[in-house]
């Protein structure tokens, strides 16, 4: 009879024995299958939200994500701003070529407008002398040294100097208008992004709200899936203890069995 | 009843010179109605003009013709060179002419002007290349061919030269007569670069249009002749910055050979009569004097007749400046020492001169040179290279007061000075020639050297200048007369100190 008994005995702890092996690994897969849905949703809680910035000019910022995932950004102008964005260009862009051009001829326009200004009273100048001259009988005078006479080569020299002055302050004029140019230019193109440059600037508090929303959501999702994994290791606990239970049991039980058997 | 003769007296006669002009109404004997191959001499009295000694020996080159230019070279060295002018050619020279024309070089004409100017003499004259001449090169040569020569071109074959403010200034040329040109500094042979120049004047002459004539200095000014007006430019020093100080209009001048600075005044012929520049324009005055008013009529008529060109000479050694008509030869001597009341010159007449040219601009040698057939003469002696001249004075036609009151000339009694032993010939005529008589005398010849030698060139003990006193019977009667006397000059000089006429007044007309 102890032999029948032992041998039942065996059985059941084997029985036993198994049922704890069988449900450990169950526990192991119910800890997989939860830790993957966790994951599932801390994706779904910690995943991008799309959002956008209206600036107080109209103007708008936009931050998506398109089915592959992939963040986009996009700035809006207002008509307005798109407007004089678009004409501060086009001044630039004139000024730019100006600056570029050759100067030369720019220097002889305005060579010319001084020698327009200069040259009446250089022709005054010129008669009255012509004229004293022919008074003093001297305006068929030429001469190896000066060509004509000496008042006629000082007057020659001044006006040489003039001109030479007038060309020398055409080109400085040229220069400087070219880099006035340059200046224009490069303020034009400045104004231009001047509205985009606000745009920018407006969205430093929308970042900062919508960073502050996903740093709470992040936290959120990590108290919930801390939560979660928590009661998944109570669980799980539990689980293990109930197999070693059995375990124990179906050990006991096959140890009594044995002894039986062979003593 | 007889009556007493009148003694009238011609103290010095003609003292004044040949007037033409007015002597007729002026009935003033101190003028003279003919004063020819006469001057006045230093007492003031009329009297026969030196001849011409000759000073050539041989004249091949000449030819048979005359020398009109003449000028003499002085340079810094002391080297003196006589230069003259004729047949075409440059001849140097005065015993023996000698052939000075560059070789390829043609001359078309005598009518050179010649100056000396920093060593070297040029001779200009219109559309010939200058020609210039220097001791240290020896002979005459091209101007371009002068070491450093610059600008010679057409451009300066100017017909007149005038050497002055340190430079050479030409005008009157082919085609262009409103033009003057002047050298560089010191340097007569450069007339480009330095401080050469132009200038033309057609737009300063005060009558829109003129001629240059002739250049002159004078008196800090650079004077232009025109040939009817002159332009006075100041500050030639620096002649581009010369200015015109007057011009004077009306009066020019006929020739470039007729002007003559006597050191006051720069004395030129123009086509109204002797004038003078003088120094009064300074002031600007009116600087013009007529220095022929009393032969204006007959100078102008001798200018409109000459075909042959001018000269003229002032010869301060003898006080006269002279004017040579050579196509006509005739030239007219104007004294210097003194002016008349109305500032003109005293002038005789020395028609049928032998002389072409004159230069007296040598004042070193104190000559006054003569050129004529014969080559070069120096004006001296008492014939024309041993011919006689004839010397001739008629008084103007005299009234003696009283043109109503018939005169009888009974005798003249001349007193003259000096004498070659001619017949003196003596002339009076009643109411301007409608009578008249003569007669003539040979008046003693002037004493020589004791023994005909003369120590030391001194005539010791020689009689000097004779006097002679003769009296001549006359006759005849008018209420007008004048006396004239006349005689060949070969060897000895004359002169007239007094003519005095005994005369009787008749009745009235």
């Amino acid at each position: 009879m102890n032999l029948l008994g032992d041998l039942l005995g065996l059985g059941a702890g084997g029985a036993l024995t198994y049922r704890a092996y069988e449900d450990i690994g169950a526990a192991g897969d119910t800890a997989r299958q939860e830790l993957t849905n966790l994951a599932g949703t801390m994706e779904d809680k910690l995943g991008f939200k799309p959002y956008g910035i209206t600036s107080a000019t109209g103007g708008q910022f936009n931050v998506s994500q398109g089915p592959d995932g992939q963040v986009s950004t996009s700035m809006q102008l207002s008509p307005q701003e798109q407007a004089l964005y678009e004409q501060q260009l086009a001044n630039a862009g004139m000024f730019f070529d100006q600056a570029a051009m050759p100067t030369a001829q720019r220097e002889q326009e305005v060579y010319d407008r001084m020698r327009a200004a200069q040259s009446p009273e250089e022709e005054r100048q010129r008669l009255a002398l012509e004229s004293r001259l022919y008074n003093q009988g001297r305006g068929g005078v030429r001469s190896a040294m000066f060509g004509g006479t000496p008042e006629q080569l000082a007057m020659a020299k001044a006006q040489a100097e003039q001109r030479d002055k007038s060309m020398l302050a055409a080109m400085q004029f040229a220069g400087q208008e070219q880099q006035r140019q340059a200046g224009l230019g490069q303020g034009m193109l400045a104004s231009a992004y001047v509205p985009q440059a606000q745009l920018l600037a407006g969205l430093q508090p929308g970042m900062s709200a919508a960073e502050q929303a996903r740093l709470n959501q992040a936290a959120a999702a990590q108290a919930y899936g801390e939560t979660y994994t928590s009661g998944l290791d109570a669980l799980l606990q539990s689980r293990m203890s109930q197999a070693n239970l059995a375990s124990s049991l179906g050990g006991g039980l096959m140890s009594g069995a044995l002894a039986g058997l062979f003593s | 009843m007889a009556q007493e003769q009148k003694s009238i007296n011609l103290v010095a006669p003609a003292f004044k010179g040949l007037n033409t002009e007015d002597a007729v109404l002026a009935q003033d004997p101190s003028f003279a109605e003919v004063a020819n191959n006469a001057v006045i001499d230093r007492r003031g009295r009329l009297a026969a003009r030196k001849g011409i000694t000759n000073l050539t020996s041989i004249k091949t080159v000449l030819g048979s013709e005359s020398v009109v230019g003449i000028h003499v070279f002085r340079d810094s060295s002391g080297n003196t060179k006589t230069f003259s002018v004729g047949n075409n050619k440059i001849m140097s020279g005065e015993g023996t002419l000698v052939d000075e024309t560059p070789g390829a070089y043609t001359v078309s004409a005598n009518d050179w002007r010649m100056v000396n100017f920093n060593d070297s003499i040029y001779f200009f004259q219109r559309a010939q290349e200058p020609l210039v001449y220097s001791n240290s090169s020896g002979a005459v040569q091209k101007m371009s061919a002068v070491a450093g020569a610059a600008g010679v071109t057409s451009a300066i074959y100017g017909n007149e030269v005038l050497a002055a403010y340190g430079r050479l200034w030409t005008a009157d040329f082919t085609n262009d007569t409103s033009t003057v040109y002047w050298s560089d500094l010191l340097q007569g042979h450069v007339w480009t670069g330095g401080s050469s120049g132009s200038i033309d004047i057609s737009e300063a002459w005060p009558n829109g249009f003129d001629t240059i004539v002739a250049l002159a200095a004078h008196n800090d000014f650079l004077i232009i002749f025109g040939t009817q007006s002159i332009l006075v430019y100041a500050g030639a020093e620096d002649p581009t910055t010369m200015t015109l100080s007057d011009t004077i209009t009306g009066v020019g001048c006929v020739s470039r050979h007729t002007v003559q600075s006597t050191g006051s005044d720069l004395v030129f012929l123009s086509h109204s009569g002797l004038r003078s520049l003088g120094r009064t324009i300074q002031e600007k005055s009116a600087g013009i004097t007529s220095l022929s008013k009393s032969v204006t009529s007959d100078i102008i008529t001798l200018i409109d007749a000459e075909t042959d060109g001018f000269d003229s000479a002032y010869f301060p050694e003898e006080k006269f400046y002279l004017i040579l008509f050579r196509g006509q030869s005739r030239i007219y001597c104007f004294d210097t020492r003194g002016a008349l009341q109305d500032g003109s010159w005293r002038a005789t007449y020395w028609p049928d001169s032998p002389i072409k040219s004159i230069f007296a601009g040598d004042r070193i040698q104190g000559r006054m040179l003569v050129g004529f057939s014969e080559g070069i003469g120096e004006y001296g002696g008492y014939t024309d290279d041993g011919l006689a001249y004839r010397f001739r004075y008629r008084s103007p036609e005299l009234s003696l007061g009283d043109t109503s009151q018939l005169k009888f000339i009974k005798k003249i009694r001349p007193t003259l000075v000096g004498s070659s032993g001619e017949t003196i010939a003596l002339r009076w005529s009643y109411d301007f020639g409608s009578s008249y008589g003569s007669s003539s005398f040979i008046p003693p010849t002037s004493g020589v050297s004791e023994f005909g030698v003369g120590e030391f060139n001194v005539a010791e003990f020689s009689a000097g200048q004779l006097a002679v006193r003769t009296s001549i019977n006359a006759n005849g009667s008018g209420s007008t007369l004048s006396v004239s006397l006349e005689s060949d000059i070969n060897g000895a000089e004359l002169s007239i100190q007094e003519i005095n006429m005994l005369l009787l007044t008749g009745r009235s007309l």
